[in-house]
């Protein structure tokens, strides 16, 4: 069978990173920012997982791939919080109401 | 006795007569630790030392004449002037005359060879740098030995006068009532002892100025009796009018010294010596002035080079004097001559308030009236006189007629506000100043003689007219206003013909023709200032461009004789004035008017005998060489100078002459002041401006001051002014300029270089405020970026790698 | 003892004074007085033992001292005196003495005060003694800090602007010597030194081969006049002197007046003038003009003040001009080969000028003293608020009275002689100069009198403190006396201070003429000399040790 080209992985990765950054940049609610944020971690998952099948990297890929998981669990905790705490703030989880970062 | 005995024994005497003043001086001015104010043991002290000095000078004098066999009077019998011994008269000898001394050169080659006229020594050297010596020299001759004489009798005669004018001085507490405090009248203690430590200061003064033995000690004693006549005349210091006259009196003789002060530079530097006669010190001979300036027979040698006339200096025996050096004959310009002779007698100005500085003299009758006595009318004043006398040789026939024409115009001058003068005072201050101009005149005119004889006539006669007002004053407790007297000779009778004796003396009114022994019948004034006349008649006639010096003299002795009676007059003659002044005026008491008795012996008969008498004879023997034949100008148009014959053949008409105007002026006294037919006060008014300028002094006070006393203060002001404007103000404006420049410095460092440090900061924070435009606060916007970014830098960077290939 | 330990002991005695007073309780303000009293007249009979030892026959340098100081630069501790320093020494202790007398008259911080006049007074003589340029120029200064201080501190109302003033004109001074120092230093051959002698003999020309050049000399000469001349003080220089005698207490005045104007004469006389002749001759006619032009102006200016104290000091610029008018009137001949003109006058004029130094030491000291006298009762000096002191305090007015007549000049006073003398010299030198400096005669009788008339005479006393007036104590009454004293004494018999200076005078006058005569031969051979003193070795330290012999050459104070 014809074997599945790395560029196929990276295709499919780049769209996962595309759709969840245009995520990240479009959703006005947070959550859908933290769910954009998912899909760009996991194209970038994607990208180091096949670079570790077609390539010498051998398993490091899929240990950093895990690591990423990890993280993203950690940050998933500690944005849903964030959230949370907005929301107590604003009444909203509109992002765009939140400028407290504005210089 | 061989000569060092002499010479030591006269120079003894008459240190003595010279220090005895002094010493009485120092213990005179602490009385006020060993005495008190009511005790006249100063007075005392002090009569006692000018009188001892008298002696001094009485035996110096008929030591002298002794020794010399009475040379000076050749052959005449025994006597002396002072004394006034009959004397036989004796036909006067032009001959003798002619071979009388020449003042420094002492007698060496008259009839008495062994005891030479003239002594001269030195008591110590002052300075001496090289050949330059300055000592306390003496010297002594017949002038020396008559001023000696003259001086310390009129001075113990005004002590004695003083111990009784000076009495209201004697307490605790007087009252001066000329001045006002803000409590009333002034008091203080009596200054007794004060006057008569003045009075001593002043007479040892006096004597070193006459016993000086070279001319930079008549400076020094010059200045000296300068500043006794400042005290004296500021005895009453807590008079303003005072203070001021003698600050005038001492400031107006410094202009004179400024003069004497150029000829002594003059003379110091061409001469190099300052002394009268030569000194012989290890052998070497050092000519004096006189011996440098003229031949033995009194002539200069003249030399015309091409820088002008120069005169040929020479030794005593008229050799010439040869620079060590050059071996060139050591020669002097005339024209510096002229000068030096100038700047001396400016000082001799200064000191006998002659024209123009007569102004200073009226003022000083603020002193007590017996220091006007002894200082501004016998003494003193008459220093200026003895100086032009004594250095004679040194004037030029130049300088000689500037000498008769400044005494010529002061005679005339201050004889005429002598006229309407009405302190009692003053008409004898004015008085002074003619009769002093007339001495001066006579000296001028060529009458060395004459102006000497009547300095010593003056002196006696003037000082007993002071003393004669000094009793008035006391009498009449203060009033010094003549037009408050009037009739005061019934109240003091031995003051009013005494001073009558005065006048007559003054006036020169004689009775010529019935002859007392020879003698016709006149005061001393009548033969002094005869010879002046007579002088200066032939003068006159000799040179006749200058016949103002005969007239005006002469209508000076009508003037004279004007004011003078009109002072008797006014004072003695008539009804009284002043009720009251006259009610409680009294005559002196004996130890006030004894004095006045014997000067009026002397006043009348000091000069007795006229020109073959003994004082003048006495004078005559210091005559310089070359005078008695006087000089003929050797240029047409020049200074012809009459000699002893030629005065001697116009004695008797310039004799009448002068007698009918004195006469004349005497007469119109009488007339208006004695039987008073006329009233003064219609002419007063007829001449009124006259009379004012006249009684404004000729408004020479009001000359000086915008002359000299106010540009002397705005000079002094802008000097001040420069000091602070011009150079304090430099220096200010440097150290601004020094601030200045700290202040720049400053600012750059704070501008500069700190700026920059700043500069950088800044830019570091507004480059940090302007990306906070891009921090908006949108998550959304910052994934954007992040987004955009990554991509961004993919995208350069695969771009690079790949040129990087390509390259 | 021997004169080493004598001269040291004059100039270190006050010093050792001054450290004593620091044993002293700070309130025992009396004891403190009198000791530093009794220091002070110590000195004075270690002078007059000087005076002793001296032989006024002998013209040059006597009763050496030298000691190495500072080796690598041949600076030597060489003391001595002459016929020129042996007066001013005296006078200077016998005015630290009669001023210590006055100073009971500041009352406050005693011991500091004390201490500084000491130190003021080591300075002094310091200055007077010292025979190494370099140690002159040590005491020099080491004189100026104390009279900062003790006018800085101790002075009137506007104290601090006169303390700085007087600093800065002085310094200004100081560095225009330094300059001349180093450029005789640098000059003076192979063997460096900074002796006067030495330097004199090499100014002069009698050291083969070396020599100033003429140039050197003139700018040299300059240099250091215009360094003396803010001391004496001379015409534009002069105005630090009113202000500083204003603000000064009376003693400190004293001291100005008596003795610091004197090193300015006397600086000229030690150092400018043998070292330079051809400089001193180039600048004569300035240096007279310049006298005169101080007579004149001081008399003028003196006249317009209101301030009592302030007439006493410009009197001062007016006398101190004789001073400088009799230093200078060195006539030449013949300007090319340089034969003096009437030496004999010039020496008359050098002796004046001393003498006159002198005798303004005792008199306007005495003015100062007694114008401290008056001050210190009714605490005013406007000359228009006083008037009848003499019928108030009849012994201060005679004292006073006196002492002012010295000043004027009145023959038989101090005055006279040197003002007289200086005046009469000057003929020779120019007669235009010489009449407009006797025209000073009738300026001085005019301020003179007219204070006097306007403080001593009329009827009352106008001012403040009317009841304050109160006679002379007799601490005062003795300076006073004193005071007259010596003016008397030096006016009648001028020749007991001619007679310690005259040979020295006439050595002077006769190295002078010689040293021109030298320079003026010597012209064309002395550009050797010049190029040493270029920049290079000027400004660089390093070339000091260097130069052959410099360190070893200390003991070579050579053949003298």
């Amino acid at each position: 069978m014809p074997a599945v080209e790395l560029d196929v992985y990276l295709f499919v990765a780049a769209v996962l990173f595309v759709c969840g950054a245009v995520c990240m940049a479009t959703k006005r609610n947070a959550i859908g920012v933290l769910m954009g944020v998912e899909l760009v971690l996991n194209g970038a998952n994607l990208n180091f997982v096949a670079f570790a099948r077609y390539t010498a990297l051998g398993l490091d890929g899929q240990v950093i791939a895990l690591f990423v998981i990890v993280l993203a669990a950690a940050e998933a905790a500690v944005a849903l919080a964030i959230a949370l705490s907005f929301y107590n703030n604003h009444l909203t989880i509109d992002v765009d109401r939140g400028n407290e970062l504005h210089g | 006795m061989d000569l060092e005995t002499y010479q030591s024994t006269l120079a003894r005497l008459l240190t003595t007569a010279w220090l005895l003043p002094l010493c009485g001086f120092v213990i005179e001015i602490f009385a006020g630790w060993w005495s008190n104010r009511r005790s006249k043991a100063a007075a005392y002290l002090a009569v006692f030392c000018i009188a001892t000095g008298f002696v001094c000078s009485l035996t110096a004098l008929l030591y002298w004449g002794e020794k010399t066999e009475w040379a000076a009077f050749a052959g005449h019998a025994a006597g002396h002037g002072e004394a006034g011994a009959e004397h036989a008269a004796g036909a006067h000898d032009g001959a003798h005359a002619n071979a009388a001394h020449h003042a420094a050169a002492g007698a060496a080659a008259h009839a008495t060879p062994a005891y030479p006229l003239a002594v001269s020594g030195t008591h110590y050297v002052l300075v001496q740098f090289g050949r330059l010596r300055v000592a306390i020299d003496y010297y002594i001759d017949s002038l020396t030995l008559a001023m000696f004489t003259m001086v310390t009798l009129i001075a113990s005669l005004i002590h004695v006068f003083a111990i009784g004018y000076m009495g209201d001085e004697l307490t605790d507490d007087h009252e001066d009532h000329e001045v006002h405090t803000s409590h009333g009248h002034l008091h203080r203690p009596g200054r007794y002892y004060r006057f008569f430590a003045y009075l001593s200061l002043f007479s040892f003064s006096m004597l070193g100025l006459v016993l000086a033995g070279n001319v930079f000690l008549v400076f020094v004693f010059w200045e000296l009796v300068g500043i006794c006549s400042y005290f004296l005349i500021g005895f009453y210091t807590e008079r303003r009018s005072a203070c001021l006259a003698a600050n005038k009196a001492f400031i107006m003789n410094r202009v004179g010294d400024f003069g004497f002060l150029i000829g002594l530079m003059i003379l110091w530097t061409w001469f190099g010596t300052f002394q009268f006669a030569e000194r012989t010190e290890d052998g070497q001979t050092t000519p004096g002035l006189f011996q440098m300036l003229r031949t033995p027979e009194g002539e200069i040698l003249r030399l015309n080079t091409q820088s002008g006339q120069r005169v040929v200096l020479v030794d005593s025996h008229g050799d010439p004097l040869l620079d060590p050096t050059t071996r060139e004959p050591k020669t002097v310009p005339y024209l510096l001559l002229v000068a030096a002779g100038m700047g001396i007698f400016a000082g001799c100005i200064g000191k006998s308030a002659q024209f123009p500085l007569q102004t200073w003299l009226p003022d000083a009758m603020e002193g007590p009236t017996p220091v006007s006595a002894l200082v501004h009318s016998a003494t003193m004043v008459a220093a200026g006189v003895y100086l032009t006398g004594r250095f004679y040789p040194m004037f030029m026939p130049e300088v000689l007629l500037a000498i008769a024409y400044v005494g010529c115009i002061t005679l005339f001058l201050a004889a005429t506000i002598a006229v309407v003068a009405t302190d009692i005072k003053r008409v004898l201050a004015y008085s002074t100043i003619s009769q002093l101009g007339y001495m001066m005149l006579g000296l001028g005119v060529g009458a060395w003689g004459a102006g000497l004889f009547h300095l010593i006539t003056h002196a006696f006669f003037k000082s007993l007219m002071f003393l004669c007002s000094g009793a008035v004053i006391y009498g009449c407790h203060h009033v010094q206003e003549m037009p408050r007297m009037g009739g005061l000779r019934r109240k003091m009778p031995i003051t009013a013909y005494t001073m009558l004796v005065g006048v007559i003396a003054i006036c020169g009114l004689a009775i010529p023709w019935p002859t007392v022994f020879g003698e016709k019948i006149a005061f001393s004034g009548y033969h002094s200032k005869d010879a002046i006349v007579a002088a200066a008649l032939t003068f006159a006639q000799l040179n006749p461009k200058h016949i103002l010096l005969f007239l005006l003299p002469l209508v000076g002795a009508g003037i004279t004789a004007f004011y003078m009676f009109r002072l008797w007059f006014y004072t003695f003659a008539g009804t009284p004035r002043d009720e009251h002044v006259y009610e409680h005026a009294h005559e002196a008491p004996a130890v006030m008017w004894i004095p006045l008795v014997v000067l009026s012996l002397f006043a009348a008969f000091c000069a007795v005998g006229g020109e073959e008498g003994p004082l003048f004879k006495l004078l005559l023997n210091s005559e310089p060489a070359g005078v008695a034949a006087g000089r003929e100008s050797a240029v047409p148009g020049g200074i012809s100078i009459p000699g002893h014959a030629a005065v001697a053949a116009n004695h008797v008409a310039a004799g009448v002459d002068a007698l009918i105007v004195a006469g004349l002026g005497a007469f119109l006294a009488y007339v208006f002041y004695g039987v008073r037919w006329l009233n003064p006060a219609e002419v007063k008014n007829q001449f009124a401006g006259l009379h004012r300028f006249l009684i404004e002094k000729w408004r020479f006070d009001e000359l000086y001051d915008v002359m000299f006393t106010r540009p002397v203060h705005i000079i002094a002001r802008w000097c001040t002014w420069i000091d602070r404007t011009v150079f304090d103000g430099l220096l200010h404006a440097a150290a601004r300029l020094a601030l200045d420049v700290a202040r720049w410095d400053r600012k750059f460092d704070e501008g500069v270089v700190d700026g920059l440090v700043n500069k950088v900061g800044d830019l570091t924070f507004a480059t940090g405020r302007s990306f906070r435009v891009i921090q908006t606060g949108r998550l959304r916007q910052y994934v954007m970026f992040i987004v955009v970014g990554v991509i961004v830098i993919g995208v350069a960077g695969i771009l690079f790698v790949t040129q990087l290939r390509a390259g | 003892m021997s004169d080493n330990a004598l001269l040291s002991l004059i100039i270190f005695l006050p010093t050792i004074g001054a450290l004593g007073l620091m044993c002293f309780n700070a309130k025992a303000e009396e004891a403190m007085r009198n000791f530093a009293l009794v220091i002070t007249a110590a000195t004075f009979v270690l002078t007059l033992l000087l005076l002793g030892r001296f032989d006024p026959a002998q013209a040059g340098v006597q009763l050496k001292v030298l000691a190495e100081w500072i080796p690598n630069w041949n600076v030597n501790y060489f003391l001595g005196v002459d016929g020129i320093s042996l007066p001013l020494v005296l006078l200077t202790s016998l005015i630290s003495l009669l001023g210590m007398l006055a100073s009971w008259s500041v009352k406050k911080q005693i011991r500091g005060y004390l201490i500084l006049y000491l130190l003021l007074e080591t300075g002094m003589l310091g200055v007077f003694l010292a025979l190494d340029f370099f140690l002159f120029y040590v005491f020099w200064e080491v004189m100026l800090l104390p009279m900062y201080f003790l006018i800085g501190i101790w002075g009137g109302p506007r104290r601090e602007y006169a303390a700085i003033k007087f600093f800065l004109y002085t310094l200004a001074g100081s560095v225009l010597m330094l300059i001349a120092l180093l450029m005789f230093y640098f000059g003076s051959g192979a063997d460096r030194t900074f002796d006067l002698i030495r330097l004199a003999e090499i100014g002069q020309g009698r050291v083969p081969g070396v020599q100033f050049s003429e140039f050197v000399q003139i700018t040299a000469f300059i240099l250091l006049f215009i360094g003396f001349a803010i001391k004496v003080p001379v015409f534009p220089f002069h105005t630090w002197l009113p202000d500083a005698h204003v603000e000064a207490p009376t003693p400190i005045s004293m001291i100005l007046a008596g003795v610091l104007l004197k090193m300015g004469g006397y600086g000229i006389l030690r150092v400018a003038f043998p070292i330079c002749p051809v400089g001193a001759q180039y600048a004569a006619y300035c240096l007279v003009l310049l006298g005169v032009i101080s007579i004149l102006y001081g008399a003028f200016a003196a006249m317009a003040q209101t301030d009592f104290k302030r007439l006493v000091a410009y009197s001062s610029v007016s006398h101190m001009g004789y001073v400088l008018l009799g230093i200078a009137v060195w006539k030449l001949a013949d300007p090319n080969l340089g034969t003096t003109a009437g030496a004999e006058y010039w020496e008359s004029g050098i002796n004046a000028a001393m003498f006159q130094m002198l005798a303004h030491g005792i008199s306007s000291a005495g003015m100062f003293f007694m114008v401290g006298v008056i001050y210190d009762r009714v605490h005013h000096r406007d000359l228009n608020q006083f008037g009848g002191l003499m019928g108030l305090m009849p012994e201060y007015g005679g004292l006073a009275v006196g002492i002012f007549f010295a000043g004027l000049g009145l023959p038989g006073l101090c005055g006279f002689i040197g003002e007289v003398f200086s005046v009469l010299s000057a003929w020779n030198y120019s007669p235009l100069l010489a009449i407009l400096s006797a025209a000073g005669v009738i300026l001085t009788a005019g301020y003179i009198l007219w204070a006097v008339q306007r403080v001593y005479l009329g009827p009352e006393y106008k001012g403040p403190h009317r009841e304050d007036i109160t006679p002379m104590n007799g601490r005062e009454a003795s300076v006073g006396y004193v005071l007259l004293a010596f003016a008397i004494i030096l006016g009648v018999y001028p020749e007991s201070m001619f007679g310690l200076m005259r040979e020295t005078n006439k050595q002077l006058v006769v190295n002078m003429t010689e040293g021109y005569e030298n320079s003026k031969k010597n012209a064309p051979k002395v550009s050797a000399v010049t190029p040493d003193l270029g920049e290079g070795v000027l400004f660089d330290p390093i070339a000091i040790p260097a130069n052959p012999g410099a360190g070893a050459l200390a003991p070579a104070i050579r053949g003298r």
